[in-house]
């Protein structure tokens, strides 16, 4: 006698703890914190406040995204004026980082059958960067001075072990030379200004600056090419008669965001990654207005997007690596089931899977602006206008210079004032 | 082998591995002795810190200008400069030299911290609210004879880029410590403390 066997559909020999298991993770694919997407709504809203409240507690935030907390959360509280939180913050980015200095086996075995999301997001070359220039620009507000000159030099840090990622960044170099400028380390300063004079498309900005400290130390032939770009109503290129600075930080527009990008080959290996995309299209160079009149106005100015596109450049040959050992893991395990339904199943869930990491610091501005202002001793009052409509206009009122070399430095963020600063 | 030893021994093996990884992941905290050296990796710790204070307090006292004076000549601390590349408070270096020559009896310091309570303070006392005979008099304060200060300095270097398990860093530091003569303005006593350590961490962890 034949006994007759029930046919079941394939899905019945799929264990279901498996098929839960792929089930999470493609939910967990392609999502960031939902309290870290909120809160940079409402930042790009205008209502910063209820962004920094919405990431009071870090513990809303995936342990995998703790870096952009820290990140979002840190520049928030800059736009806010709330310098000391920003710094502690940042802080917390800075250690984070230091943390990640290492590879996780267990990390890195889990992403290469699944995707990269559920790694621990360690930040673009650039965005390490913009830690310590966000961090060098808050301590300069407060007045922490030596603060900043330690900022200045892990940035340095930066620039050194990834030169083609942070070349453009012209804004940071600027703000570390400042930084040694400030504690009146003239030599380090120099090495800096030069660095950037050579990096710069146009060194006029900062040439009058390696001038005059050429002059300082002694090296006039050295910056004797210099001369040229030093206006003659300046014959030491320190800014005749003013003795003051203001140095303003405008922030304008937004930085790019990562989109996924995918090529799909047959059978169903996918690879996939992402690039950025431009948000802020024009730039607006800073106009200054200053009824009292001031010194010659210089301005350095980074392509914040194009430093990030530098950066995520840079990491290229190590994303094709990773993506490629990825693609034949899992085609690997999708031939490795001998049951075709199953296969198939397998394949659709691996291929799911496949999700370009687009997280990235989504809050940083499109382009920074380092403008250095030198100004006479008494009461002063600044508008810096960057685009014409509402919010395009910040007005910095009842500044109060005093005679002697001194910084006065604000922050600046386009659309609104979001600080007063110190001396 | 029966079949029942033999899971009996699994589950005392699987039991043992289970009571080594809780132990190794229970927390514990134990209290340290402030003189014993630990050092967690190649930055500042405060091991550093003692060793710098220790050997600057022995060179201030035992040296000239300080050695050969017995009238506890006042002093003056101004901070000494941070130009490492990390965050460190330098006034506990300061607190702490000024304390163990203090301890050392061979000098007395103006505390320019309080210069803004002791005035308010005077202030206060001089407001209408102190009886006369109380009050604090003015204007007897001691001008410092001398200035110490100082400037600690990093050097760091990492190891080239290399296909390497580990990675190790080298930090150098440095603290310069100078007496002036507020009078002359002459550097009357300077010394150094150099301190230069190589850690190595793995790149590859869990």
């Amino acid at each position: 006698m034949i006994e007759r066997q029930a046919v079941h559909p394939f899905w019945c020999h799929v264990p279901w703890k498996c098929v839960l298991f792929c089930c999470f993770f493609v939910f967990l694919a392609g999502c960031v914190s939902g309290s870290l997407t909120r809160a940079r709504s409402d930042f790009f809203s205008g209502r910063a406040d209820e962004a920094a409240k919405v990431l009071a507690d870090p513990d809303e935030v995936s342990g995998r995204d703790r870096l952009l907390y820290f990140m979002d959360k840190g520049l928030i509280l800059h736009h806010l004026g709330r310098y000391e939180e920003s710094i502690q913050t940042l802080l917390g980015a800075t250690w984070l980082m230091e943390e990640q200095d290492r590879i996780s086996m267990g990390e890195q075995a889990a992403s290469l059958v699944t995707t990269e999301w559920v790694t621990e997001y360690k930040g673009e070359y650039a965005e390490r960067l913009m830690v310590h220039t966000y961090l060098m620009m808050n301590y300069l507000i407060t007045g922490h001075y030596e603060d900043a000159l330690v900022e200045g030099k892990q940035a340095l840090k930066v620039f050194d072990r990834h030169p083609d990622a942070c070349r453009n960044d012209y804004f940071t170099r600027a703000l570390i030379a400042q930084c040694f400028e400030i504690v009146g380390d003239i030599n380090g300063a120099y090495i800096e200004y030069k660095k950037l004079a050579n990096a710069m498309p146009d060194p006029s900005p900062v040439a009058a600056r390696v001038y005059s400290l050429g002059m300082q130390l002694g090296f006039d032939d050295e910056v004797e090419s210099y001369r040229q770009y030093v206006p003659e109503a300046e014959p030491n290129g320190a800014g005749g008669q003013k003795s003051a600075e203001l140095v303003l930080f405008v922030s304008q527009g937004l930085s790019p965001v990562k989109i996924p990008q995918n090529i799909v080959l047959p059978p169903s290996i996918r690879f996939s990654f992402s690039t950025y995309l431009d948000r802020s299209h024009y730039y607006h160079p800073p106009e200054i207005i200053m009824a009292s009149g001031s010194g010659e106005v210089r301005m350095v100015t980074s392509d914040v997007g194009q430093v990030l596109k530098d950066s995520l450049q840079d990491r290229l040959a190590q994303i094709l690596i990773k993506e490629t050992a990825r693609a034949a893991a899992k085609e690997a395990i999708a031939q490795s089931v001998k049951d075709d339904d199953a296969e198939l199943l397998v394949r659709i869930v691996l291929f799911l899977l496949e999700q370009p990491d687009t997280r990235c610091w989504e809050t940083l501005p499109g382009y920074l602006t380092l403008v250095r202002i030198p100004v006479s001793p008494g009461q002063h009052q600044l508008t810096v206008n960057t685009f014409d409509g509402p919010g395009g206009s910040v007005t910095i009122p009842d500044i109060n210079i005093n005679s002697g070399p001194q910084f006065y430095f604000y922050s600046v963020f386009s659309g609104s004032i979001t600080t007063t600063a110190a001396d | 082998m029966s079949s029942n030893s033999l899971s009996t021994r699994m589950i005392l093996w699987a039991a043992m591995a289970a009571a080594v990884l809780i132990a190794g992941c229970s927390a514990s905290t134990r209290d340290i002795s402030p003189d014993e050296t630990i050092h967690y990796d190649e930055s500042y710790d405060f091991t550093d810190k003692k060793a710098i204070v220790e050997a600057m307090v022995a060179s201030l006292v035992t040296k000239s200008p300080l050695a050969a004076r017995n009238d506890r000549p006042v002093m003056i601390i101004y901070n000494v400069a941070n130009r490492t590349s990390e965050h460190i408070a330098t006034d506990g270096i300061t607190d702490d030299i000024r304390q163990k020559v203090m301890e050392s009896g061979k000098a007395q310091f103006v505390n320019k911290e309080q210069r803004d309570n002791i005035e308010r303070e005077l202030a206060y006392q001089y407001g209408g609210n102190v009886l006369a005979e109380t009050r604090t008099a003015r204007a007897r304060q001691i001008g410092a004879e001398y200035m110490l200060s100082g400037t600690l300095r990093s050097i760091e270097k990492e190891q080239q880029k290399q296909i390497r398990w580990f990675k190790k860093e080298m930090n150098y530091y440095s603290l310069v410590l100078e007496l002036t003569n507020l009078q002359t303005g002459l550097i009357e006593w300077t010394d150094n403390k150099e301190i230069v350590r190589e850690s190595s961490r793995p790149f590859i962890g869990w």
